[in-house]
């Protein structure tokens, strides 16, 4: 990944961290919120693979936790995790199946909210596990919603870059 | 060049054209040993940030750092709130919509129950009124002496074309006999025309059959007081060179002659006369009388159950 394209990652997680603090976090929908950030990573994750998606976890996280002043590092943990993960999964099964991406976000929003639950029971923290659990399907349903406008837009972000470096290799093997 | 019977594109298949080899992944091309050692660090330095702010949620570098970092972050958090608004508020447009009749409903049944609280609460207070009117007669100068009050609600008003009556909640069990007077907390209402062991009939004013001698305080005037032939109450037996004025208060009579005792004791309001009219052809004088009771709408009456001989 080129220093660009690092940069045009960077840029597009702080915008949906932001936005998610700042405008998604207050969307309830029968209980749950789009995660927009979460969307956005796993979209990165899948198109850049498993080292984009844990340091973009890790960083986005720590924008939320900050901006929300919440516990630092505790979204970043979640994160980096489901980052580096779904980046795996690009990498080795998923990366050219149109279905990836749904699939990614309907597994990672079940595993997200109750990695959050965990990490927030195991620090004595309010952990309404009923309340989260309810949450779940609604959760899974908005951010499927959003998948598809979100993957697209940055499929198309990154998409430049990833021809420029494919035609850079056929010249160079030429 | 492709032989007959093979497609063009089975013979490009089959051509010994070296292809190039498939794009590789740019994490791939990192050894799974960086890969594992980048997502351990990562880890640890989340669990790091985790430990160090929850142990000092409230102080510290880390505190303060992640204070001016909010710092920083605000501009952008309002400008992303900014743009959102309009957005924002079209949502809560559509949703207020949305809602609206779901919303309409609940406000309806709301609306009722609080009509059925307050028609309650009005019916409670005009009880209480009425509770009150008569607490204050059983308590003053004009209660008749050697009488008892039992207080009752009334259950059920027949008072119409057919039926002058009236159904209380207290009968031979609270001590209620035949012919005993019964007020309200303006004046004389009827008399008890039946008693059952918890109810008991009474007979209003209005009811042909319950005459009652009555007096008018400011001229002496005896006579008695019946409903006259079009439904409304009359002062009649009032011989025409006497003086009744118009809202002169009349009172029950009471007994006279201890050999002749009256149903009701002396001094109970009835009601105020109206202005006299004298006819050439009857032999009295014709005096409507607007009783104090009022017959028609009676939430408690108080039934004079004798506790001595009275004079």
């Amino acid at each position: 990944m080129s220093a660009f394209d690092g940069v045009k990652v960077a840029v597009l997680l702080f915008v949906a961290a932001i936005a998610q603090v700042s405008i998604f976090g207050q969307l309830h929908v029968f209980g749950a919120v789009p995660d927009i950030l979460l969307v956005t990573l796993v979209a990165i994750s899948l198109l850049r693979g498993s080292v984009a998606g844990a340091v973009g976890g890790f960083f986005a996280g720590l924008i939320v936790d900050t901006a929300s002043l919440g516990t630092l590092g505790l979204t970043s943990l979640v994160l980096t995790l489901s980052g580096f993960w779904i980046g795996r999964y690009g990498e080795t099964t998923g990366r050219d199946r149109a279905h990836a991406p749904y699939l990614s976000i309907a597994v990672v929003t079940v595993l997200y909210e109750l990695g959050l639950l965990v990490v927030h029971f195991v620090l004595g923290e309010s952990a309404p596990a009923g309340a989260v659990v309810r949450s779940l399907l609604p959760a899974v349903v908005l951010n499927l919603i959003v998948t598809g406008p979100v993957y697209g837009l940055v499929r198309r972000l990154l998409r430049a870059m990833e021809r420029q470096e494919l035609s850079a290799e056929v010249q160079l093997l030429g | 060049m492709a032989t007959r019977g093979r497609s063009a594109r089975a013979a490009v298949l089959a051509s010994s054209v070296q292809r190039s080899k498939p794009t590789p992944y740019p994490s791939k091309v990192r050894s799974a040993f960086l890969r594992r050692m980048v997502l351990v660090v990562l880890v640890l330095g989340a669990l790091t940030l985790l430990t160090i702010s929850f142990r000092s949620p409230t102080a510290g570098a880390l505190h303060d750092l992640q204070g001016a970092g909010s710092s920083a972050l605000r501009p952008f958090q309002i400008a992303a709130t900014r743009v959102a608004q309009p957005f924002r508020d079209a949502y809560d447009y559509l949703d207020s919509l949305a809602n609206a009749k779901t919303e309409n409903s609940k406000l309806r049944k709301e609306i009722a129950y609080f009509r059925s609280t307050q028609l309650l609460k009005s019916e409670k207070a005009r009880e209480y009124d009425s509770l009150v009117r008569l607490m204050h007669y059983e308590q003053g100068a004009t209660f008749p002496n050697g009488y008892s009050a039992v207080n009752a609600r009334v259950i059920s008003d027949s008072a119409g074309p057919f039926a002058q009556t009236l159904t209380i909640a207290a009968g031979s069990s609270s001590g209620i006999r035949e012919n005993a007077p019964v007020v309200s907390g303006d004046g004389l209402i009827g008399r008890v025309s039946n008693v059952f062991s918890d109810t008991a009939v009474v007979s209003l004013l209005s009811d042909p059959n319950s005459p009652v001698p009555a007096l008018d305080l400011h001229t002496g005037v005896r006579g008695v007081v019946h409903p006259g032939p079009g439904g409304a109450l009359i002062f009649d037996d009032v011989k025409k060179q006497y003086k009744v004025d118009a809202a002169d208060v009349l009172v029950t009579l009471g007994t006279i002659d201890p050999r002749y005792p009256d149903l009701y004791p002396s001094g109970i309001p009835i009601g105020k006369t109206s202005a006299p009219t004298v006819t050439d052809t009857a032999s009295f004088l014709q005096v409507q009388v607007q009783p104090f009771g009022n017959l028609g709408s009676l939430d408690s009456v108080a039934v004079l159950v004798k506790t001595s001989k009275h004079k």
